[in-house]
């Protein structure tokens, strides 16, 4: 598979604070790629890199076969942002704001109202795209701004928490349209986000905390390597069930009668269950989730805004 | 740069609290110029014909000068917004290149006050001619419009490289404020230029908006001169010149309107080169 964004060795310091401390990673093209990490771990300032913003000290970065540093132009004609602030103009009409950014990418002027209508298709924003920007709800906003990033049909979006501070519903219709980007224009999208269950849905996730990258992988591979299923039973003897444990050296914790047995494998539940199958009063296996993957690897709760 | 400017101008007269403070300092000066400081002019004139139409055109003639600088920094303003909002992440991620967004803040400055201006200008006719005063002639029309554009130009230069200094918006406020008030006296608006302390006055005559506005009184009140020194000794005008600041004496060497005019394109070009090789170097 071709990478479409190849970083390494990359580093970045703002005076003594080193914000990214050499790190490699890359992004397959067409993939839905999330970047996490705790606030202050040094994502936004390798975003910031990725998407030319900021010049890095260190390292070796190629975006859509363009080479960080030389061939810039090519970078930014390639890559489409969602901003994580409302980056359009409060006082001009969302379709004001389009055509003006659209602009920037060299259209003529029919090709324009082309892309433009294409963007507003797809995030379906005819209905508001003749009202000023800043009397929109916050999922409008959310929709222009994805319209914006999407109007030069960029290989690459990056979205930077695109779903924060949206209620449920506005939410799931912005990962909805994020979804559709990748199955049908085949677009390859760089996420960050706080929200576990989105990042659940990624093909390929990279964890960063304090500058480094902590782990990569699928969702699946992360959660066998850092979070554990849990078997959870409620016993008709208590006190027969933590002799057993004990007697065999399982780690377990009681939570309000509930005996909580964290697995290493799925399948050792299943010698558990068959010594007590007598003593059980109600049972469940609960899978590890991307929010102790999270835990387990910055020693954090995602901090849900 | 094109769509650029076009945002800045749209945004400038979309944003009708921030267009009213660009015109407050021009409300301010015909406020007490209309209340008390007209009254005080045209005694210290003396029993002079047509002196109102006189001092009208003068005040006027100010007025626009100032204009100049009020509009165009109104217009950096957004561009002050546009840093501190992180706006310009949105631009840069784009292939936009930088001397096109700059050079649309310039455009967009320019064209901003050239509008105001000429608004002003309507207004400033219609406020001499209900007042008792003649039109311009058309020549007159475009001699003052010529010199607005000049004018424009080198006040939008020395706004720009100030507001490159400037970081903040509290900052680029306090900036506003101030020479939103110090403007009106060191072009000589408020007090002539004759009634001013002498260093005030070194002050002044070095100032380049206050060139703009001798070139400008020197077209607008041509006629009104005319009718009112009629038959007067050429000393008594070109004394009336000194001490309205229609021209600026330079221990023995009177202002001509090519050194004026020399001393604003200077400023023009001396500013823009200025801010070019800071922004640069800022990369």
């Amino acid at each position: 598979m071709k990478r479409i964004i190849d970083v390494k060795g990359l580093a970045k310091s703002f005076g003594d604070v080193e914000a990214v401390k050499g790190i490699a990673f890359y992004v397959n093209q067409g993939s839905l790629f999330a970047f996490l990490g705790p606030n202050g771990a040094g994502k936004s300032t390798t975003i910031d890199i990725l998407t030319t913003l900021l010049k890095p000290d260190r390292g070796e970065v190629e975006v859509n076969g363009y080479r960080l540093g030389k061939e810039d132009k090519g970078i930014r004609s390639s890559i489409g942002v969602v901003f994580q602030g409302s980056l359009l103009d409060p006082l001009l009409t969302v379709e004001e704001n389009l055509l003006i950014r659209g602009s920037f990418y060299g259209f003529s002027r029919q090709a324009l109202r082309a892309a433009l209508d294409r963007a507003c298709e797809i995030v379906q924003a005819g209905e508001f795209l003749r009202r000023p920007y800043g009397r929109l709800s916050g999922g409008q906003r959310r929709r222009a701004d994805i319209a914006r990033a999407l109007i030069h049909t960029p290989s690459i979006l990056f979205l930077d928490e695109p779903t924060t501070g949206l209620d449920p519903q506005t939410r799931r219709h912005v990962w909805d349209t994020i979804r559709q980007l990748q199955r049908e224009q085949g677009m390859t999208l760089f996420l960050t986000t706080h929200y576990m269950e989105e990042a659940a849905q990624a093909d390929y996730i990279t964890v960063m905390d304090h500058g480094l990258i902590k782990a990569q992988g699928t969702p699946l591979q992360l959660k066998a390597d850092y979070a554990s299923d849990m078997l959870k039973i409620m016993p008709a003897h208590p006190g027969e069930l933590s002799g057993y444990l004990s007697g065999k050296a399982i780690p377990f914790t009681v939570d309000g009668g509930i005996y909580c047995i964290p697995l290493r494998r799925t399948t050792d539940a299943l010698a558990i269950l068959d010594d007590c199958r007598a003593n059980i009063g109600h049972l469940e296996i609960v899978s590890g989730t991307m929010d102790d993957v999270f835990m387990n690897l910055t020693g954090r709760e995602v901090r849900n805004p | 740069m094109r769509a650029v400017a076009l945002r800045n101008i749209k945004l400038f007269f979309r944003d009708r609290s921030a267009l009213f403070f660009s015109f407050l300092s021009v409300l301010i000066i015909l406020g007490l110029y209309m209340i008390f400081l007209g009254d005080m002019l045209r005694e210290g004139a003396g029993s002079v014909p047509g002196v109102d139409a006189l001092m009208n055109s003068w005040v006027m003639a100010g007025i626009l000068a100032v204009t100049s600088v009020t509009s165009t920094l109104g217009a950096y303003g957004i561009m002050v917004e546009d840093r501190h909002r992180g706006m310009l992440k949105d631009f840069t991620a784009s292939p936009l290149r930088r001397r096109d967004l700059a050079g649309g803040y310039v455009a967009s400055a320019v064209a901003i006050g050239l509008m105001m201006s000429l608004i002003t200008l309507l207004f400033a006719e219609l406020f001499i001619v209900l007042n008792g005063g003649e039109w311009l002639s058309w020549t007159g029309w475009l001699r003052v419009i010529g010199l607005m554009a000049l004018s424009v130009l080198s006040s939008s230069s020395m706004v720009f490289l100030i507001t490159s200094f400037i970081g903040s918006v509290n900052a680029f406020s306090s900036v506003s404020t101030i020479i939103g008030t110090l403007i009106g006296f060191l072009t000589g608006i408020y007090i002539p230029i004759g009634s001013l302390p002498s260093w005030v006055q070194v002050a002044v005559k070095l100032f380049p908006v206050s060139h703009a506005g001798a070139l400008l009184r020197d077209v607008m009140m041509e006629e009104p001169l005319k009718q009112s020194f009629a038959g007067a000794p050429p000393e008594t005008v070109s004394q009336f010149k000194l001490e309205m600041g229609i021209a600026f004496e330079f221990g023995s060497y009177t202002t001509s309107a090519a050194a004026s005019l020399a001393v604003l394109a200077l400023t023009t070009i001396i500013c823009y080169g200025l801010s070019i090789l800071r922004l640069s170097r800022k990369g």
